[in-house]
């Protein structure tokens, strides 16, 4: 059996494109219902984008008021998640472009820490053992750095199919590429996840 | 069968991305080729891996003050587009949309606490607030705080305000506690149950833009 696609955005076309053309009417409240949609899969991108909490909601803030701002221009041609992907993802790009913070070498373990909200829910209902949260948050914080070691574009690919779950078509559309460009971005980018995590195979 | 090396049928396949009849045959190949079968377990072991690590859908924080943020910024965006000159910066703002004299006194009081509140590192007692300062953006409202003990709170009046009809009933909103997140540019204002009053963030000249949980 091929492996289920990650959790798909409940997303309705119909029900979207109703709200975005209330947005474009200038109805604020129905750009609010669209962020309330989205903003937990955007504010996820970014978040894995950018490993700082601070800075993924502020990047997701940005996504938004983007996507406000090019709501007029916004035709209908892609479904408007995908549209909102492709804003969220040149957010973030632009910030990490202008942090310079792509490599490896400058993986710096300070942006893991978060700063979280006061009365947020933090603690695990269960507390897992000792050994196991380590092993957990070592084994976390190596996919984040072998993500870190990828180029933009492997990591776009790897985040949007991995983690998003769209569809190859839905991906290109969003990278702005060809589908066999996706299927060879994809297909490398797993490689070199795969020989960095070498140590967590089956 | 060796898989060769650029072959991205497997992958087709595991990203369900075939048609049925594709899917049927390559895992008729599959059953034949361990390698094959090998290279399917990697990616789907490594997939599982990234699922985990990295959810698709997280909680925002604050995600109500996150949308109140982004239609604040939509409002300030609307309003300089059709209007370049400022009009008096933002206190004008923020009171032009608050209609009745009892909205605009709990806009005073928001700014003031905003400015005058200091929590003390045990921000949950009473007797612990205490306020440094007073500030209210009208200058004809004069506004002085004291602590009262009976009442077990601090207690902020406000005078100047226009008189209130008697027969309008007026409910105050009894903060319990205070939390600062943000590194301090995001204030919250509790009642004893926990349940978020008030919310109030200094954009980046430093200005308070108020927000309040009930009016959503």
């Amino acid at each position: 059996m091929p492996s289920e696609t990650a959790a798909p955005p409940d997303t309705d076309p119909a029900e979207d494109l109703d709200l975005v053309r209330r947005c474009q009417e200038g109805d604020t409240r129905a750009f609010d219902a669209l962020v309330t949609k989205y903003r937990g899969r955007v504010y996820a991108m970014t978040y894995h984008l950018v490993h700082n909490e601070t800075e993924a909601w502020d990047l997701a803030q940005e996504a938004f008021i983007k996507a406000w701002r090019a709501l007029p221009r916004f035709k209908g041609d892609s479904a408007f998640f995908t549209w909102l992907y492709r804003i969220t993802h040149n957010v973030a790009y632009d910030w990490l472009r202008k942090k310079k913070i792509q490599s490896r070498e400058e993986f710096d373990d300070s942006r893991t820490d978060h700063q979280v909200a006061a009365g947020a829910e933090t603690a695990p209902r269960q507390a897992p053992a000792p050994d196991k949260a380590l092993r957990h948050a070592e084994l976390g914080q190596r996919i984040r750095a072998a993500m870190d070691t990828l180029s933009e574009e492997h990591r776009q690919v790897i985040l949007l199919r991995e983690v998003e779950g769209l569809s190859y078509e839905e991906i290109a559309e969003t990278a702005g590429c060809s589908i066999g460009t996706v299927m060879s971005r994809l297909f490398y980018a797993r490689k070199n996840l795969q020989n960095l995590l070498q140590d967590e195979r089956p | 069968m060796k898989t060769p090396p650029e072959d991205h049928e497997w992958m087709r396949w595991m990203d369900g991305e075939m048609t049925p009849a594709e899917s049927a045959a390559f895992e008729k190949r599959l059953e034949s080729d361990p390698d094959l079968r090998a290279e399917v377990e990697q990616a789907r072991h490594l997939t599982d891996l990234l699922r985990a690590e990295m959810p698709a859908d997280m909680q925002v924080p604050h995600a109500d003050f996150f949308n109140s943020q982004i239609q604040v910024r939509i409002a300030q965006e609307s309003d300089s587009s059709r209007r370049p000159v400022a009009e008096g910066g933002w206190l004008r703002q923020l009171f032009r949309s608050v209609a009745s004299p009892w909205g605009f006194a709990a806009a005073a009081a928001l700014v003031a606490l905003l400015v005058v509140m200091r929590p003390a590192a045990d921000s949950r007692s009473a007797d612990s607030t205490w306020v440094t300062s007073s500030y209210t953006p009208n200058p004809s409202v004069t506004a002085h705080t004291y602590h009262s003990t009976a009442a077990g709170a601090t207690v902020l009046e406000l005078d100047g305000l226009p008189e209130i009809p008697a027969e309008k009933k007026v409910a105050g909103l009894r903060v319990d506690h205070a939390q600062q997140d943000r590194g301090g540019q995001v204030a919250s204002f509790h009642d004893a149950t926990g349940t978020p009053l008030l919310v109030m963030s200094l954009d980046a000249q430093g200005r308070p833009h108020p927000w309040s949980p009930r009016s959503r």
